[in-house]
């Protein structure tokens, strides 16, 4: 009788601890992703401009009704995926590459790191300034082709180029997180695989083909995923490097809800919005995890 | 089994949840305290080159050591004052003085109407800034906004006698401009294309239709039908070479520096670009400056487009509202207040007695020339707009000239916008 009271007690005891360890986690969990994202869903169902003096009136649909009857904002839709996916791309394959040279411990390598990282350290402000003057109408770059002889590029000033110069841009200030991803993940590629696969007379691509890009399937999910998420919310960049521009061109739905919607006091379409890119990156996170899941699967057979 | 597919939708669901999280916590991040701390009073301004932190922080100190108040500058939390303030309204951090913007209809609510200030009736420009009888905004001066800068010497160099008073005489000095390797006019990217075609085309567009937005408003006027001329001249001027393509790309700073050096012919900006002249001091050309033309056969100079220089405006329910009333009241009557900003930003005010310079003094006469002074923009008062974010929209479609749009393509855009946002 005795044990079983004890067996209870404790059990109780246990009880109490996991739900004192797990309810501060679900609290900030629920104060910071929980309530923001539900006044977003509410006010984008509303007509309502931000102030405390007024009150969000239902109006339905109609927000999302704007948002996919514009023009402007479909646009930006497309901009912000093009950002997002082939920025993503970019970032990946430049970190995936370098990680591979630098993946050794040497000096040269613990330096290289040291410097590719360098840029993610800088504010996406300071860094989209520094590009604009580098990549300006009379930035560094066309005042040399101009001391050349050659006519300078519309970088900043046609759409497209614009457009490339930014993707570029974000890209050389994100990949550093990947990089260092990709650093850890080449650190748990098993040696003795790779040791078998050199005595098996393996090539480097092969090896690279049938060994370490298996085992970095988690890696690279991860990287995809977070690299995703972050191109998807670019905004300082776009403020700092095009301003939007030229005529709308580099606008991305995270910029147009801060610096269009917002400041026309529009929250019920700012929160239909937000609401659409928080839809996109889960659907992203899903969509990638789906995709990678059979490279997962790989991975964890050979590991 | 069952593990590995517990481990993957564990997996799964948080990588959700971390996309989610990623989205989210920034906009969780911002934001602070609406209410001060005591005896301290939170000012948001504009900083610009011409008004940066120290200045502000100098412009207010004799108020702290008379009043004992601290008095807080903050600078925008977003892009301008413009943007950042409905966005601290909403989130509850707003400062109880905000500097640079006016009120509007949904602004105003949260705006205390200084109507019944006795020190607030004699400042410039008080009642044009009256909405349905109610004052919000008080300023220090007038801001003169439709002005053309010219380089005197590439005038002479291209054998041009007069400042142009038409558009057809404009075209003309711009094609001799270029011809005598001169830039014929500086143009530039960000929030200045919009504003530099709004500028020289206002003397024009308000002798057609005096009180444009208002007009707009009642729906008498559309804004695509007015502002196509000037789309026209832009697409004309861009195709002939008169405006750089690449001016799209240029930030107004550098813009202002291609001026400064003497490579330009023509530059439109408002009144505080004679600040930045002054600052650069010796020049290596006569700087003049003239009122844009007007359409052929029109009068001439036309309306000036005019704004309240240094409004300021104070919340409603702020921690502080008599302590942000003496502030004001300090910032637009105190002799020494109003000097320092009339000298800092191209600021006019009648009667001041304050050093000019050469410059400043043709843009003094240009304002006293002005048969009448007009809301710009958005418009003021009670002569608006029926849209919020009219400006940054108007230079997003003045750039779409640049990149290829007809004015005919620019008009039905702005319309459009117009229609959706009203």
């Amino acid at each position: 009788m005795e044990p079983r009271t004890s067996l209870r007690l404790r059990g109780w005891r246990n009880a109490g601890v996991s739900v004192g360890m797990v309810v501060p986690a679900v609290l900030v969990y629920v104060a910071l992703l929980v309530v923001p994202v539900g006044y977003a869903f509410y006010y984008s169902f509303t007509e309502y401009n931000g102030f405390p003096t007024r009150v969000p009136e239902f109006i339905g649909l109609e927000n999302y009704q704007t948002v996919f009857s514009s023009d402007d904002m479909t646009g930006t839709m497309v901009t912000t995926g093009v950002i997002a996916v082939i920025g993503a791309l970019v970032v990946n394959l430049a970190a995936l590459g370098l990680a591979l040279l630098l993946q050794k411990p040497n000096r040269f390598n613990t330096f290289g790191r040291v410097v590719m990282f360098y840029p993610h350290v800088l504010s996406a402000l300071v860094v989209g300034f520094l590009w604009q003057a580098i990549l300006g109408p009379q930035g560094v770059v066309n005042t040399m082709l101009e001391k050349v002889g050659s006519d300078s590029l519309p970088f900043l000033s046609d759409p497209n180029w614009a457009l490339w110069s930014m993707i570029f841009v974000i890209a050389w200030a994100l990949f550093g997180v990947q990089l260092i991803l990709y650093l850890a993940g080449l650190q748990a590629v098993s040696t003795d695989l790779l040791e078998a696969a050199r005595i098996d007379g393996a090539s480097r691509w092969q090896t690279f083909r049938s060994v370490t890009w298996p085992s970095l399937a988690p890696t690279v999910t991860a990287a995809i995923i977070t690299s995703g998420i972050s191109l998807l919310k670019t905004y300082d960049v776009v403020v700092s490097l095009t301003g939007g521009g030229p005529a709308g061109s580099t606008k991305t739905l995270a910029y147009q809800i801060l610096a269009v919607s917002f400041p026309e006091r529009d929250i019920g379409v700012a929160s239909a919005q937000a609401v659409l890119l928080i839809l996109a990156a889960a659907v992203l996170a899903i969509t990638v995890l789906v995709i990678r899941r059979r490279a997962e699967n790989d991975a964890e057979s050979i590991g | 089994m069952m593990s590995t597919h517990r481990g993957r939708t564990v997996r799964g669901g948080a990588a959700v949840a971390a996309a989610l999280s990623l989205v989210l916590l920034p906009a969780c991040a911002a934001g602070g305290s609406s209410e001060s701390s005591d005896g301290e009073i939170r000012m948001m301004v504009n900083l610009t080159d011409n008004l940066d932190q120290a200045y502000w922080e100098k412009l207010v100190k004799p108020f702290e050591d008379e009043s004992g108040l601290k008095v807080k500058i903050e600078g925008p939390t977003g892009k301008s004052v413009a943007e950042s303030f409905p966005q601290q309204l909403a989130a509850g951090t707003a400062p109880e003085v905000i500097q640079s913007i006016f009120p509007d209809d949904d602004t105003a609510p949260e705006l205390v109407d200084l109507s019944d200030e006795a020190w607030a009736k004699d400042t410039p420009m008080f009642d044009d800034y009256a909405m349905e009888g109610a004052h919000y905004a008080v300023g220090v001066g007038t801001q003169t906004q439709s002005l053309i800068y010219y380089n005197k010497t590439a005038f002479t160099e291209a054998g041009i006698a007069e400042p142009p008073k038409t558009w057809a005489e404009l075209d003309d000095a711009l094609g001799k401009l270029k011809q005598a390797g001169f830039t014929p006019m500086q143009t530039a990217g960000d929030f200045q294309t919009g504003l530099q075609l709004q500028q020289i085309y206002h003397p024009t567009l308000n002798q057609e239709h005096p009180k444009w937005q208002a007009k707009v408003a009642e729906g008498e006027l559309n804004v695509g039908d007015i502002y196509e001329p000037a789309f026209q001249l832009y697409a004309d001027w861009i195709s002939e070479g008169h405006i750089a393509k690449s001016d799209v790309g240029l930030s107004p700073s550098q813009a202002d520096g291609n001026f400064i050096a003497g490579k330009v012919g023509l530059y439109t900006n408002g009144s505080w670009f004679a600040a930045t002249l002054a600052q650069a001091e010796d020049l290596p050309f006569e700087v003049g400056v003239f009122s844009p033309p007007t359409e052929d056969g029109s009068a001439y100079p036309g309306p000036q487009g005019a704004t309240m220089a240094n409004p300021y405006m104070i919340r409603q329910g702020g921690g502080d509202e008599d302590g942000a009333k003496q502030l004001v009241e300090f910032l637009v009557t105190d002799p020494a207040a109003i000097e320092a900003q009339l000298g800092s930003d191209g600021v006019f005010r009648q009667g001041a007695d304050v050093e000019q310079s050469d410059v400043e003094a043709q843009i003094q006469t240009i304002l006293d020339d002005a048969p009448e002074l007009v809301a710009v923009g958005e418009g003021q008062g009670d002569v608006r707009l029926p849209v919020t974010g009219f400006n940054p929209k108007l230079t997003e479609i003045a750039q779409s000239l640049y990149t290829g749009a007809s004015p005919a393509d620019a008009a039905r855009a702005i319309d459009q916008w117009i229609g959706s946002s009203s």
